[in-house]
């Protein structure tokens, strides 16, 4: 088992390089593409684009303002003390209280989708080359079978402007 | 019907002579800070007598008043507390539980009487004076916020006392070190919820009026007003 | 190893972690020095009893509560940078974001300890945290204090988050350019980033959504902060003014911190090529318009004070416009108003220098505005019988001091360590405009289910 992928330094022949490769017959979560940097208006670059994050992250702070609301309201109840002439549940303050809870909710819900949806942390995959930090775009294939692994290099290297490597 | 405890300070009785302060820190077991602190301004007199000068000699006036805890029905210290070591009691009394208090000291800013006193250092008692100390009431560590609790130890005494005996309490019999000791007879303590009680009637006096009442701390002690001199006409 | 390559961005802003001279090494020396002092300092108040401060009957908050605002004030600089201009996509944030994200987190950092140095008991302070203790009590859910706790542990989480997600892409740089224990520990770090799409989406939303849920924290938490004074009935703390007041002061002392930070960092880093001199000018511009609302704010609640002539608030007002704190109050209007606003309004004046100089000007201003919100107001309260005044004493001067250092050198550490300038935003940044998306690679797009 092995990676074959090709490293380009220019956007635009890594688009090539994806087509070519989608005309082989390589199925889309099969391509694997690596930058150092999100190439928003290519793309090779939309795929993967749809999430949910943001309902997680609604959903994370609806929890943290129902957490927050049990919390203030039932820990007053407990023990119930006057001060101040205020109610023994206290909803104007309270509502600081749940409204810091609920952001607290939302971002911890953000963060912990983020890593999780985005595999961190992780061990770098078999196929990952340190070259992409310094700017290059990775184009490949991992673990192609022997007859599509010699396609592959001659599809990448008819892109004009990449290294091909593999991985043996 | 649940007591509730106030206070009713007459002016017109008052000489200023701050027994009642004496005997404060006799039964409290307060600190004297001494010389150097009390002039850096930490002197803790749960009750003190306040002097305002008006005039020049020798037409100089003074105004004083004994400014005590108010025990606030809305008090402002209360909520203001992150460890409820200030809340209400039941019985109107606002209770200060030592145990509680981190120091913040924010109850003192928020009291606009400035009844509120922090222990800036442990407090000590040079011997033999640590003798004279007031078994009933705790010794407070540095950190820690006090101030007047209308003697609750006494109250508490008292209280039980009278379960024990299986009788009603006494109006008058319950006071505090400083109605106590007050010679004038200044300081009347005792019970609002009892409208026999003495300090119910004095309350309801015409020269009575409650201290910052604008604030809406709603304080339970009233001050009974000076009634003044007339100056003779000039001849 | 440095590869001089095709990538002299990255050799640029990773040549810090790379080498260090023997300034580096002196001023951490002497930084620290000045940050033990300040703890031996607590240790004398701790074991001494708070006494040892100048803090007094009835100015019972001084100089530790007056840092604590002040420290979280300069932390609401990263949060307006970084969010809202990443919000509102302005290209010139780049540059400018790690810079102004890590100086909310370590200014929220020292700030936080602020309330734990001035506490009476602060081996007690974690009482202000809700959990189930075997006393049976829960913290005060009222009281403006158990706010702060919730408010600046939730900003500091997210500002946090904020700051090191973006890190990751650039923890994966250093890592593949190191060697040995270095790329051990930067593979930590990085998290076993590889810069997948995938990935690289994920990052995205999640920065998008950090972005909008940070700024109403940030804006709550100096709002809470504020509130510590305006719940009380302290003649000229009671404002409803507060609020607004406080946040528009936190956001100008952030700026001017941010200011001073870029410009140390360009020097000493060498960044001439990243920071130019339009940043400053843009900050400049922000800051002109903090001083201008900061002004607006005064005026509005003086004159409120002054119109409704209430004697106990005019008692503070005049102590602060003719009094015993008329000097500093007139300093702080000087340094926050009359020295920035024509350095910061005339272009020719505008520059690097000039802005650095009004923003020194703006966090003295600033510091001594916090002061004077503070003392004059406990000083003078409603009894005049117990009105005071405050000194602070050297266990408190030392200690501010020593937060100071800490600031510097914490700043000085990371950028030791992590590259100080976004690797990876400078990057996109660069990228040359963006050709027209056809319907075809549209459709392609649409390839992709939606899946979290």
């Amino acid at each position: 088992m092995k990676a074959v992928y090709a490293l380009y330094t220019d956007p635009h022949a890594a688009q090539r390089a994806v087509d070519e490769l989608r005309a082989l017959g390589v199925a889309e979560r099969d391509i694997v593409v690596m930058s150092s940097e999100p190439f928003e208006e290519y793309e090779f670059s939309h795929r993967d684009k749809a999430t949910w994050l943001h309902w997680i992250a609604g959903g994370g702070g609806l929890t943290g303002l129902i957490l927050g609301y049990l919390l203030t309201s039932t820990t007053q109840k407990l023990w119930p003390l006057p001060t101040s002439g205020m109610p023994i549940v206290a909803t104007w303050p309270n509502t600081i209280v749940v409204f810091e809870m609920t952001m607290l909710g939302a971002i911890l819900a953000t963060v912990t989708a983020l890593l999780i949806t985005a595999s961190l942390p992780g061990r770098l995959s078999r196929l990952y080359d340190p070259a992409i930090t310094e700017g290059y775009i990775l184009v490949g294939v991992d673990g192609p079978s022997e007859e599509l692994a010699a396609r592959l290099d001659r599809a990448l290297a008819s892109v004009a402007g990449g290294q091909v490597k593999t991985i043996a | 019907m649940a007591h509730r405890w106030g206070m009713v300070v007459d002016l017109d009785r008052c000489t200023g002579c701050e027994a009642c302060v004496t005997a404060c820190h006799a039964e409290n077991n307060i600190p004297t800070v001494g010389a150097e602190e009390a002039a850096r301004g930490r002197a803790m007199h749960w009750i003190r007598v306040e002097r305002y000068w008006e005039g020049e000699f020798p037409e100089a006036r003074v105004k004083f008043r004994p400014v005590l805890c108010q025990q606030c029905d809305n008090a402002p210290c209360e909520a203001v507390c992150p460890t409820y070591a200030s809340h209400q009691t039941d019985e109107g009394l606002n209770a200060q539980v030592y145990n509680r208090c981190i120091g913040t000291r924010y109850c003192a800013n928020a009291c606009m009487y400035n009844v509120r006193f922090f222990n800036f250092f442990h407090p000590q008692w040079e011997k033999p004076l640590q003798l004279q100390l007031n078994p009933d009431v705790s010794l407070r560590e540095a950190g820690v916020m006090e101030k007047c609790t209308f003697c609750v130890q006494r109250i508490k005494a008292a209280k039980s006392g009278a379960k024990a005996e299986k009788r009603e309490l006494v109006d008058g019999a319950l006071q505090p070190a400083c109605a106590q000791a007050c010679p004038a007879g200044a300081l009347v303590f005792g019970d609002l919820n009892d409208p026999e009680s003495r300090v119910a009637r004095l309350a309801e006096s015409p020269r009575g009026s409650k201290l910052l009442e604008e604030h809406g701390a709603e304080p339970k002690i009233t001050y009974l007003q000076r009634q003044g001199w007339h100056e003779p006409d000039a001849q | 190893m440095n590869r001089t390559r095709n990538n002299p961005l990255a050799d640029d802003l990773v040549r810090p972690l790379f080498h260090t001279s023997v300034w580096f090494y002196g001023a951490v020396l002497v930084l620290a020095t000045v940050v033990l002092a300040g703890a031996a300092a607590w240790g004398y108040q701790l074991w001494y009893g708070i006494g040892v401060a100048g803090i007094n009957w009835p100015v019972f908050w001084g100089f530790y509560l007056t840092n604590f605002v002040f420290w979280i004030g300069i932390s609401h600089a990263g949060t307006l940078i970084s969010a809202i201009l990443r919000l509102v996509n302005a290209r010139w944030r780049r540059p400018v974001t790690r810079c102004a994200e890590v100086i909310t987190v370590f200014a929220l950092m020292i700030g936080a300890l602020f309330p734990i140095i001035h506490l009476g008991r602060p081996w007690l302070a974690f009482w202000l945290a809700p959990y189930p203790s075997a006393r049976e009590i829960w913290p005060n859910f009222r009281s403006p204090l158990v706010w702060d706790f919730f408010a600046i542990n939730t900003y500091l989480t997210g500002s946090l988050m904020f700051l090191l997600l973006p890190m990751i892409p650039d923890f994966a740089l250093v890592r593949d350019r190191s060697t040995g224990w270095r790329k051990r520990i930067y593979g930590a770090l990085a998290l076993g980033w590889q810069g997948t799409t995938k990935q690289w989406h994920r990052l995205e939303a999640g920065m998008q959504i950090m972005a909008i849920a940070i700024i109403p924290v940030a804006v709550s938490v100096h709002t809470i902060v504020s509130f510590d004074f305006s719940m009380a009935t302290v003649p000229m703390w009671h404002s409803t003014i507060f609020g607004p007041y406080f946040v528009a002061g936190a956001i100008f002392s952030g700026i001017a911190a941010l200011i001073i930070a870029m410009a140390a960092l360009r020097k000493l880093l060498h960044l001439e090529s990243y920071l130019h001199p339009v940043h400053f000018e843009n900050l400049g511009k922000l800051l002109l318009l903090m001083s201008l609302l900061w002004a607006y704010f005064v005026f509005a609640e003086r004159l409120t004070v002054w119109y409704g002539n209430e004697p106990s608030e005019m008692a503070v007002f005049w102590a602060t416009q003719r009094g015993d704190y008329a000097p500093l109050y007139w300093t702080m209007v000087i340094c926050n108003f009359v020295i920035p606003l024509p350095i910061l309004a005339l272009r020719q004046l505008r520059t690097i220098a000039g802005t650095v100089v009004a923003s020194f000007a703006v966090l003295v201003g600033m510091w001594l505005e916090r002061f004077l919100i503070i003392v004059p107001s406990l000083g003078h309260k409603q009894l005049p019988y117990s009105w005071s005044s405050y000194a602070p004493q050297p266990v408190e001067i030392i200690i501010m001091i020593a937060t100071f250092a800490a600031m510097v050198l914490l700043y000085m550490l990371f950028s030791k360590f992590v590259p100080i300038i976004s690797i990876w935003e400078m990057k996109v940044g660069n990228q040359p405009h963006p050709p027209v998306v056809t319907t075809d690679e549209d459709e392609l797009a649409g390839l992709w289910r939606a899946r979290p």
